[in-house]
């Protein structure tokens, strides 16, 4: 007997692997073109780099453990119907909940990507799963918090939670007319997805494969087993997600060792260059959900509201670590549309708001 | 991600299954240590105090729990991969697990390593002089909510943080000529400043380094000292406050009496 393998995942690991290569060479080039042209010591510049990498890194990795573990629990204790039940029959409907399910899912940028893949691999639908996405690095208690201690109760907390929410299930409605899993997910995704599946579901796996997953739900795993189970699912996600963390941190610390903020924020002050400007800080900043709020109060004073509250929104839902976190899940196309809609959607309305509501 | 790489040939043949597992074990062994070296490396980062180099001190306690969960992590990934056995199964088992593997390689292993690998090889320092591309005198102005009770502080508790949010607060500025100031900073020097003046700054930095500001209080001292003085060397000024001409702008510049050379200290940034 042949153990059947997902056949996608390997007859593409050479152009993974090509890309990856092709990544860190450019990455490296770019890197050495950069410190041999800015005539400084290049020991100085490594250990700048150095300590800005374990900066970031140091302050993300917890909140990728917890988001592993959160994946793992998911995992090992949440049962596909019991995500059914939780979530409303009407697929508009669902999406809503979609982009509110962060309260009960605590998770930030980093650690919502495996969180959706688990949930994909217990049968959620894509729409509900990229407004989940979207929203639950700020849609969460633990941001909440956050916000308020930096801004108190205000427009910029009001328009963080409603923009996002707002644009989370925008984004999500537009998945829900084109959501087939294999037009959205990665082979490797899918694959999950299918081997969970009675046999036989593999790259054909249709829609229907996802249901009949749900209809064979495993009884409830006892606490001991399921905590061993959660664990080691936890393992596997650090590993999986970990790797794009370093990659984006490796990138974010990079390019803030040869562009000062400075330059970034003299460049916008209008209400809709500051927008832009914002948005590109968030996205280079790559910081994690839980503190950008407070890192944004360095621009309270310099930038529009609208700026503020677009970095706050665009910046947890799109950044150079997520996507490369989200390029693992989902197909390049997806990945396009996943940073194009809201950073489009959050400039329109942060440049909305910068023109029409004296703040 | 190049999923399980099996032996091409003869999937079945006892020595192939038998590489194979051993590759498995080994790559699990790998992830166990880098988990373990991870746990140890964020729990040394707390013990030595070199946390405060990266971070603000109020997520320290983040560093704990990811302490903690890495060792945990790493302890059942050790367990994990000693249990490893060739199963009766043969390779099915191995390759799907309990449920489904992430797929594991070198490549991946090697990655999560980077953060290891710089934090241990690398000797950990503070950002200093070097890394700042300017003072942004009104970099601080949003900090200045705290600006009501600043000026509760007494002037020499005032630290440079605290100065700045005294400067942004009031308009007056000859109201603070006289008073005394003990300050702590790194020396930055820049062209444009006077040949008497230099200032006394530090990183302030509300999450992690990521997004560290430099600031500084301008200090006015004998040229010739001033020109002694090696950038980035960490130093303790006392004088007073009198406004003068600084880069162009009248504003108050601390009068030193005395310049100690010192040891940076343990906690390199200020907070806002």
């Amino acid at each position: 007997m042949t153990p059947e393998f997902p056949r996608g995942p390997r007859d593409r690991s050479f152009i993974k692997r090509f890309v990856v290569i092709a990544l860190i060479v450019s990455v490296t080039g770019a890197l050495l073109a950069a410190v041999l042209t800015s005539g400084r010591d290049p020991i100085v510049l490594l250990n700048i780099f150095t300590i800005r990498f374990l900066g970031i890194f140091i302050e993300a990795a917890p909140f990728l453990l917890l988001g592993a573990f959160a994946s793992g629990l998911i995992d090992a204790f949440v049962r596909p119907d019991d995500i059914a039940r939780l979530m409303p029959k009407n697929p508009v409907l669902a999406t809503f909940a979609g982009a509110g399910l962060g309260f009960f899912f605590p998770v930030c940028e980093c650690g919502v990507v495996p969180v959706v893949r688990r949930l994909y691999g217990k049968g959620l639908p894509m729409s509900v799963g990229v407004a989940f996405l979207l929203a639950a690095p700020v849609i969460n208690p633990i941001v909440l918090v956050a916000t308020y201690v930096a801004y108190g109760f205000g427009p910029v907390l009001i328009g963080r939670f409603v923009l996002t929410f707002a644009v989370a299930v925008a984004v999500g409605l537009v998945f829900m007319a084109a959501a087939r899993p294999r037009d959205v997910l990665r082979p490797t995704s899918l694959s999950r997805l299918s081997l969970a599946a009675p046999r036989g579901g593999m790259d054909s796996a249709t829609p229907a494969d996802v249901v009949a997953v749900a209809k064979v739900a495993p009884p409830r795993r006892t606490l001991k087993d399921g905590f061993r189970s959660a664990v080691f699912t936890a393992i596997d996600d650090f590993f999986d997600m970990g790797r794009y963390l370093v990659i984006g941190t490796v990138l974010a610390a990079t390019m803030q060792t040869f562009i000062s903020q400075e330059t970034l924020t003299q460049l916008g002050s209008g209400p809709i260059g500051s927008v832009l400007v914002l948005q590109l800080v968030a996205f280079v900043l790559s910081v994690c959900s839980t503190v950008d709020a407070f890192i944004s109060l360095a621009f309270v004073n310099t930038f529009t509201p609208g700026a503020i509250i677009a970095f706050l929104v665009f910046g947890p839902m799109v950044d150079i670590k997520a996507l490369l976190m989200y390029s693992g899940v989902f197909r390049l196309r997806v990945v396009l549309y996943l940073f194009l809609l809201p950073m489009l959607l959050v400039m329109l309305a942060a440049i909305w708001i910068n023109l029409n509501i004296p703040l | 991600m190049d999923s399980l790489s099996l032996p091409k040939n003869d999937l079945f043949g006892q020595m192939d299954a038998d590489a194979a597992f051993r590759k498995q074990r080994t790559m699990a062994l790998a992830r166990a240590f880098v988990l373990l070296g991870l746990g140890a490396y964020f729990a040394w980062n707390i013990v030595s105090g070199s946390l405060a180099n990266y971070i603000n001190a109020s997520f320290a306690w983040l560093s704990y729990v990811a302490s903690g969960l890495f060792l945990l992590m790493g302890a059942f990934a050790l367990l994990r991969a000693r249990a490893m056995k060739p199963s009766a199964n043969g390779l099915e088992d191995l390759l799907q697990g309990n449920s489904y593997r992430a797929p594991v390689s070198w490549g991946v292993i090697a990655l999560v390593a980077v953060p290891l690998l710089l934090g241990t090889l690398i000797p950990s320092r503070p950002l200093g002089a070097e890394a700042v591309t300017g003072i942004d005198m009104s970099a601080v102005q949003g900090a200045s909510s705290g600006s009501v009770t600043t000026f509760t502080i007494a002037p020499l508790n005032r630290n440079v943080l605290d100065w700045l949010r005294v400067f942004n607060a009031t308009t007056d500025y000859a109201a603070l000529n006289g008073e005394p100031a003990d300050v702590i900073g790194f020396v930055y020097v820049e062209p444009d400043m006077a040949e008497t003046q230099f200032m006394v700054a530090r990183f302030t930095v509300s999450c992690c380094v990521a997004d560290s500001n430099a600031i500084g209080v301008p200090v006015h001292w004998g040229a010739e000292d001033v020109a002694a003085l090696p950038q980035g060397q960490w130093v303790r000024v006392t004088g007073t406050m009198q406004v003068e001409s600084f880069r162009g702008d009248d504003m108050p510049v601390l009068q030193a009496s005395a310049v100690e050379l010192i040891e940076a200290p343990s906690n390199p940034y200020l907070f806002p």
